[in-house]
């Protein structure tokens, strides 16, 4: 089905991208664009906890709503000019690439295929692979986990590689596969796992809700990098969102930034050096 | 009192967005069967009794329709139609693409049935002088929309069934209402049960409706 939908857009995309070529050259840029219109238009998702779901009185929150916000206040001075268009995973790239949305922020994986069809902003979140574990379990830490060789049990969402990924941070490990999300964490509260697998967001936004009842093992691998997406060749307007989200991350955003990251993630994230810059050091 | 994290706790939170939800389906589905008869009723008309030119597009039109599956109907209206300069909302784009999906049924529906009466009825009502509106009215469309009417209440409930699809544009319809709960609360046995439920009971409905009005208009036999 999701395979079959990717195909479907990918097919549209080709097309819509022929055919709208002509009329991108006479545009305005998108930032005047964004400006004279009076709101962001942003594309993301409603049903991934905790990057953007719908709380329990209906309001759509998460770490990417956020970063959206960071970028409207950047735009107007205030975070409620912003509309938000709900999409698919799978409509992340056509509806940035057919200006159904000026910007799309929804826990998009940058890789080089896809930054041939978007142009992504810099990375506001590095996802990896957690080890979740009980909190009143024996083993707590990525040590004695690895310790423990093939004494250990590794939940994990089925997948093709889902084997070989636990292998790598856990090489003798015995790994159970589920079919969904909520039965690997059933698993570990079962005791019939030592350990889930799953991301690193899912499991710090586990700890969040669900105080004293698990533990992040401390390790984390497999990188990916989370970034907004924006049309291709309108230069002006990425630099815009790259320059609010930079200094969201080192800069006067510095304080909205780090509370939401310690909203979703539960993590108070160290300020940056005073002084010479961050990001030369 | 019932207790949070129990189902029925996290039923009554959702209720507001459920019924949304549910408002959101019945609207599309119904404006989609009504919107689609009608013009359905003139592609099977066109089918029947148009000149060969007529015909011959709205044949295209439906072989074209009927050999497209919803979906990418769906997203063709959303995405495709923005590119000819037609701005349509999620929810616009998303019953266009339901009502061109329904006509081609009903239309298909109603040219098999009014293909079906005897040649021999016509022939006689021409001979005891009826002008073809008063052949057409008093002895063709009577037969002919009995006929139509079970294959239209399974149309009709297909409808229900299709607008689930309008959830991959971010139609929030009660399937994407449903995905959105089960993301905050991870219960996706109990919450996709019971939109399954919901979509039944929606299509027993037409379905017992249907029943009702086919034993209505039935022909003492």
């Amino acid at each position: 089905m999701s395979q079959m939908l990717r195909n479907a857009l990918a097919g549209l995309t080709a097309l819509v991208a022929v055919s709208a070529a002509p009329a991108l050259a006479q545009e305005q840029g998108k930032l005047d664009e964004v400006l004279a219109r009076g709101k962001l238009i942003v594309g993301t998702g409603s049903t991934n906890a905790p990057w953007h779901f719908k709380d329990e009185s209906g309001n759509l929150v998460g770490f990417d709503i956020d970063i959206a916000k960071i970028v409207a206040k950047g735009l107007f001075g205030d975070d409620t000019k912003i509309e938000f268009v709900d999409q698919s995973s799978d409509a992340r790239i056509p509806n940035v690439t057919t200006g159904k949305v000026d910007i799309t922020c929804q826990f998009m994986t940058v890789t080089a295929e896809r930054a041939q069809q978007v142009n992504f902003t810099i990375p506001y979140y590095r996802e990896g692979v957690a080890l979740l574990v009980s909190a009143n379990g024996k083993i707590k830490t990525y040590d004695e986990l690895k310790a423990a060789g093939s004494g250990v049990t590794v939940s994990v969402l089925q997948n093709v590689y889902a084997e070989d990924m636990v292998h790598a941070a856990l090489p003798e490990a015995k790994v159970d596969q589920y079919d969904s999300v909520d039965l690997i964490y059933e698993a570990l509260n079962s005791g019939r796992a030592d350990a889930a697998a799953t991301d690193q967001s899912s499991a710090k936004w586990l700890i969040v809700t669900t105080p004293g009842r698990y533990l992040d093992a401390g390790y984390g691998w497999n990188p990916q990098s989370y970034s907004c997406a924006v049309r291709r060749g309108d230069q002006d307007w990425l630099n815009f969102v790259n320059t609010t989200l930079h200094e969201a991350m080192t800069g006067v955003e510095f304080g909205t930034y780090s509370a939401s990251f310690k909203k979703w993630f539960g993590v108070d994230l160290p300020p940056p050096a005073i002084g010479f810059p961050v990001e030369y050091q | 009192m019932v207790e949070p994290g129990t189902f029925l706790y996290e039923l009554w939170v959702s209720r507001w967005a459920i019924l949304d939800g549910f408002g959101t389906t019945v609207l599309v589905s119904m404006l989609a069967i009504v919107l689609g008869t009608i013009l359905g009723t003139l592609v099977g008309l066109v089918l029947v009794y148009g000149g060969w030119v007529s015909r011959f597009l709205v044949r295209i039109y439906v072989d074209f329709v009927r050999g497209t599956p919803v979906f990418v109907l769906v997203l063709a209206s959303f995405y495709l139609l923005s590119q000819i300069g037609i701005q349509l909302t999620a929810f616009q784009a998303g019953l266009f693409a339901l009502v061109v999906f329904c006509s081609t049924h009903v239309g298909e529906n109603l040219r098999g049935a009014l293909q079906s009466l005897p040649r021999g009825q016509t022939e006689a009502a021409k001979a005891i002088g009826l002008t073809f509106p008063q052949i057409f009215v008093y002895v063709l469309a009577p037969q002919a929309l009995r006929q139509a009417l079970p294959a239209w209440i399974n149309t009709a409930t297909e409808m229900v069934k299709a607008s689930t699809l309008l959830s991959v544009i971010g139609v929030a319809e009660l399937l994407l209402v449903s995905r959105q709960i089960i993301s905050r609360n991870f219960m996706s046995l109990e919450f996709y049960f019971f939109a399954g439920l919901i979509y039944f009971l929606i299509d027993y409905a037409i379905e017992r409706a249907g029943k009702a009005v086919e034993r209505r208009v039935a022909l003492p036999s």
